[in-house]
């Protein structure tokens, strides 16, 4: 791409339609349309010396962005280097810059960490361009030379359950919230050829495993646990060397964790993102530099780490400590449709959260998830509202997407407490 | 619906009991969720359904259901049904 002449380069207008690549001065830019479309460009982009940029059309809006800041990138990160684009729970785009030889590695330290020989094709139910999709099913897949098997997950049900059913000794990587999907959408349904599955991007389904282990008799099944700027992967646990949701496991080896002062979580890795783009500019990473990633944890001291939740989801109400990822395990022992939940103060003025369910619970169901809050929690743990919708709004890679939850519409109220 | 029932649906929902367990004679100790939120919930409560509003003497001394139905009787609000 290097050599590719000024004159023969396309223009990046309009950004959606034709090419999928669109060549800046400083790197490349390669659009996710589907993954089938992009992957001969995204294979090439890969082999080749220059930096590419790797984003979903759903990000439209922050193209123009990237176009601006794509001459941020210094000469150096101009080769051998790859660029997502995400997003925290702001909504604000963040361009995380990855070194490629770094990522292949990181494949192989999976491939030997999760015992992935027997493995022999991939199934894609998340966008390429969601940092775990990418390392964890694109690359890894690219680096074993396994096949790839591209659907469309849940947004193509039917195309989704036959790439299961067909599977032949296939890994498939999910986010936490789509383990209730799974359920709804495929229950009854068994996929013996799917030994390996993967979970990330949220609360891992523990509670789940009973009803995973009917659908996927012969899967190992592992807590991917990570974050975008690790590109993607911290630490390792398989299903069934823990008991708690919240229980990330071991770090994979070149990775190491600490605790902060005030509990949050502190890594370093040789396969994380080298450097980042915000809105206040390029930031280079130095290699011994600790980086935080928005999450509190504690370590068990037995070679595990446990998430105690985002800064935002642990909290005082009343005096009293609430950690959501703690609320929603007692919630999920109960309910085992989807679940999310989103902050709001009441009107003392205290913190608190509203609990969101879908589909709508039945009154039994709803009589029994209170009787969990009685029997598991303190009043000041209780949601302040229970509300349903008939889907959760979720984003391209599947998690819940926090910012619309509060706003959509045609949510009914189930209970709320008085105060 | 009767006072007496809509009495038992605040109850259940500001305190998370079963309806089975819902009894005019229920204790406040019988009650493991009656705190002190739970009483400001009450309090809360009350007002919505009945228009009343306890004093902080009163939504203090509460010590079971009899004490809310005497409290909203003496103001006129029937539960002969």
């Amino acid at each position: 791409m290097g050599q590719t002449p000024r004159s023969a380069r396309v223009p990046p207008d309009p950004l959606f339609v034709g090419p999928t690549t669109h060549w800046y001065d400083t790197m490349n830019l390669l659009i996710e349309h589907s993954s089938q479309e992009s992957l001969p460009d995204l294979d090439r982009h890969w082999a080749s010396a220059q930096t590419f940029a790797y984003a979903h059309e759903k990000s439209a809006a922050a193209v123009p962005w990237l176009r601006g800041i794509s001459e941020q990138l210094p000469p150096p990160y101009r080769q051998h280097h790859f660029c997502l684009l995400t997003s925290g729970s702001t909504g604000a785009p963040k361009l995380v810059i990855g070194r490629k030889e770094n990522s292949e590695e990181l494949a192989w330290v999976l491939h030997a960490a999760q015992h992935s020989e027997p493995v022999r094709e991939t199934i894609v139910a998340l966008p390429l361009t969601y940092c775990y999709a990418f390392v964890n099913q694109w690359l890894w897949s690219r680096v074993m030379h396994r096949k790839l098997v591209l659907t469309s997950g849940f947004a193509k049900p039917e195309l989704f359950r036959d790439a299961l059913r067909s599977a032949r000794d296939a890994m498939l990587c999910l986010v936490g919230p789509q383990a209730a999907l799974l359920r709804n959408t495929f229950g009854g349904d068994r996929f013996p050829g799917v030994i390996r599955l993967h979970f990330a991007g949220g609360r891992f389904p523990q509670e789940q495993l009973p009803a995973l282990h009917e659908m996927f008799p012969n899967a190992a099944i592992f807590n991917n646990y990570g974050c975008a700027e690790a590109l993607p992967r911290l630490t390792l646990r398989r299903a069934e060397d823990g008991e708690s949701a919240s229980d990330i496991g071991s770090p994979l080896p070149g990775v190491q964790l600490k605790c902060g002062e005030a509990g949050e979580l502190l890594f370093l890795s040789q396969y994380r993102c080298v450097a980042q783009i915000d809105d206040r500019g390029f930031h280079p990473l130095a290699p011994e530099e600790w980086i935080p990633n928005g999450d509190l944890v504690r370590d068990d001291g037995n070679g595990h780490w446990r998430l105690l939740g985002r800064a935002g989801e642990v909290f005082k109400r009343y005096g009293e400590k609430i950690a959501l990822p703690q609320v929603l395990s007692s919630v999920n022992r109960q309910w085992h449709g989807q679940v999310a939940c989103y902050r709001e103060k009441d009107s003392a003025g205290e913190d608190g959260y509203v609990l969101v369910l879908s589909p709508q619970p039945s009154s039994e169901n709803l009589q029994g998830l209170m009787q969990v809050f009685r029997s598991s929690h303190p009043r000041t743990h209780w949601p302040l509202r229970i509300e349903s919708a008939a889907t959760l709004p979720l984003h391209s890679n599947g998690k819940v997407d926090s910012l619309a939850l509060q706003s959509m519409e045609n949510r009914s109220l189930l209970w709320r407490q008085r105060i | 619906m009767t006072n007496t029932e809509k009495l038992k649906d605040l109850i259940v929902d500001v305190f998370l009991i079963d309806p089975k367990e819902f009894h005019p004679d229920l204790k406040r100790e019988q009650i493991e969720t009656w705190d002190s939120l739970g009483v400001v919930s009450l309090a809360v409560g009350v007002q919505e359904t009945f228009g009343q509003h306890f004093t902080q003497d009163e939504a203090i001394g509460i010590t079971g259901i009899r004490d809310v139905i005497g409290i909203l009787e003496a103001r006129g609000i029937s539960f002969d049904e």
